[in-house]
């Protein structure tokens, strides 16, 4: 099988679009991860589920592990109106994400050592810079599953 | 000729570290590998020289603070006395605003100012944000109280720590000499802040039950790993102040110090190097190397004898140049460059001195206007930098001119002080 094969059509995001509706698009289309695309809907660069979330968390946070714990229940919830409006393309910039992608005729072999080297549960698939699909990792995985070795 | 290549070179790399257009780890390790290549700086001696290469006991003192300070900061220490002193004040801005300066001032001396910063900031915006009041004058002033307060010691701000190594000064020689200002100054400043930011200080009684929520406890969740951290942190101070007893040069304090700290705390080696700031530590080798560039190729020579020249007769006119001239260049340069490059110079000046205590008058001044130089601008020194960016990222944007405007105020203020206290010290 090749990525062509697995592919699917998901959901992208644009740089100018902001933090908070991406978490919403991957949210609702229960992705492990984004595709960020240009204008012209070329992919630029690919966001596992924690890149994502990792925009999404304030980075105070992140640097004081002892900050985040000193904020109460309540207020913890909250954490996402502090985003101010932040876009994807401002979080780019601090240099979160890589375009992680491969070619429609790479095996499955190709895309599972991509996502293992890279620690990326999505992978675009992309031709002459156009967006394909992508691979999810359940997907691969899934595939890898039913062409195994009968019997195991 | 090979003078005025070397200070040619110099110029451009400091005019592209000012303008901040290149990083400036790659200007210096450029412009110190083509004086290397030039046979501008000295070879191989730029790292067997103490004093005419790379200064090994700057770039191990700051490493090993590194470390000891990588493994304090995660003790949560300072979310907690932030939150305590938020809780304190029970929302009252000036109260918050004074008590969150003060917590700097006292950390600035002992941890950097950059990392004390990093530590203060997040935190401050947190409980700026609970208040409903704006977050930038309090990192104003809190990034003006650690440049204040870190001009105390010998570890606190880095032109301190070049200036100890080359002038051989010692942790209880800046205690004993700069102490006394900083604290005068400190005290100055808190006052003036009630006027510069009077504006500011909208209280809000309904928004100060929020504060009251945050959970500075939790913050702490080893307290054994805090205990031991102090205990540490604490017997390197004592090292570092018996050093005429000990013998031990600063920078071995604080490497012995980090790897006892290591040992005790149990930390994660790896975690622990990952909060050395590398790129400091070759931007400091980098630059001494240019320097090495100037001194090799007799620009320090004529700069000194220049200034002997025109200062020998008073020593108080050199030391009033120093105090002000560096507390302005200090103020539009980055201050670090600015004191590597002018030690050497005023070595040359100081050993022509009548005696030891006025040239060491001399040392004090200029510590004093490179240190108090740091708040001039918003690019003056590491931490208003740092600040400016942590700043940003929490939407609380603070303008160049927004931070100059008061940073230009208390620059005069503490510098004017400092002469005072020079003058009135050592020439009466």
């Amino acid at each position: 099988m090749q990525a062509r094969d697995i592919a699917v059509q998901v959901p992208t995001v644009t740089l100018e679009d902001s933090v908070a509706t991406a978490v919403r698009v991957m949210a609702l289309g229960r992705l492990p991860g984004l595709i960020v695309v240009d204008g012209q809907r070329r992919p630029r660069l690919v966001l596992p589920g924690t890149q994502v979330l990792r925009m999404a968390v304030p980075r105070a946070y992140q640097d004081d592990p002892a900050l985040a714990r000193a904020v109460d229940e309540a207020h913890a919830d909250l954490f996402w109106e502090e985003l101010n409006g932040l876009t994807v393309g401002d979080c780019v910039v601090r240099g979160v994400g890589r375009l992680t992608s491969v070619r429609p005729d790479a095996t499955l072999l190709e895309v599972a050592a991509l996502m293992a080297r890279l620690r990326s549960p999505l992978v675009a698939v992309v031709e002459d810079h156009a967006l394909l699909g992508a691979v999810t990792l359940d997907r691969l995985v899934g595939s890898l599953a039913l062409a195994g070795p009968p019997g195991e | 000729m090979t003078g005025i290549l070397a200070l040619s070179l110099f110029v451009v790399a400091i005019s592209f570290i000012a303008t901040e257009k290149v990083d400036k780890v790659k200007v210096v390790l450029v412009t110190a590998g083509i004086m290397i290549v030039l046979g501008l700086a000295p070879g191989s001696e730029v790292f067997f020289s103490e004093h005419e290469g790379i200064d090994w006991n700057v770039i191990f003192l700051l490493l090993g603070m590194m470390i000891i300070v990588g493994i304090v900061k995660q003790t949560g220490i300072f979310d907690y006395l932030a939150i305590w002193a938020a809780k304190r004040s029970q929302g009252r801005p000036y109260r918050l605003m004074v008590m969150l300066m003060a917590i700097t001032a006292i950390a600035s001396p002992f941890l950097d100012n950059v990392t004390t910063i990093m530590l203060v900031v997040p935190v401050t915006v947190v409980v700026c944000k609970r208040l409903g009041i704006p977050a930038q004058p309090y990192i104003i002033a809190e990034v003006l109280a650690s440049n204040i307060g870190g001009a105390s010691t010998l570890i606190g701000d880095p032109p301190n720590i070049i200036i100890g190594s080359r002038a051989g000064l010692s942790f209880n020689d800046f205690l004993v000499h700069m102490t006394p200002i900083v604290v005068i100054t400190f005290v100055a400043f808190v006052l003036l802040t009630r006027v510069m930011f009077r504006k500011s200080f909208q209280y809000n009684p309904e928004r100060a039950a929020e504060i009251m929520a945050l959970q500075e406890r939790r913050a702490i969740t080893d307290t054994k790993l805090l205990f031991r951290c102090l205990t540490v942190l604490a017997l390197v101070i004592l090292a570092f102040s018996l050093h005429s007893v000990l013998h031990l040069e600063p920078s071995i304090v604080a490497l012995v110090g980090a790897g006892v700290m290591l040992l005790v705390t149990k930390a994660d080696v790896h975690d622990v190097l990952e909060e050395v700031e590398w790129p400091t530590l070759v931007f400091f080798a980098g630059l001494f190397v240019m320097v090495a560039g100037l001194a090799n190729t007799g620009v320090i020579e004529t700069a000194g004898s220049w200034a002997i020249e025109t200062f020998s007769d008073s020593p108080l006119a050199a030391a009033t140049s120093l105090l002000f001239g560096s507390a302005v260049l200090g103020a539009f340069f980055d201050n670090i460059p600015y004191t590597a490059t002018m030690a050497p110079i005023v070595e040359e000046v100081v050993a022509q001195m009548p005696d030891a205590d006025t040239g060491q008058a001399l040392w004090w001044a200029f510590a004093l206007g490179a240190d108090f130089g740091g708040n001039g601008t918003a690019i003056a020194a590491s931490a208003n930098v740092v600040a400016l960016g942590i700043a940003a990222q929490t939407g609380q944007r603070i303008s160049f001119w927004e931070f100059t405007r008061y940073g230009i105020i208390v620059t005069v203020l503490s510098t004017l002080m400092a002469w005072v206290y020079v003058y009135l010290r050592y020439f009466t």
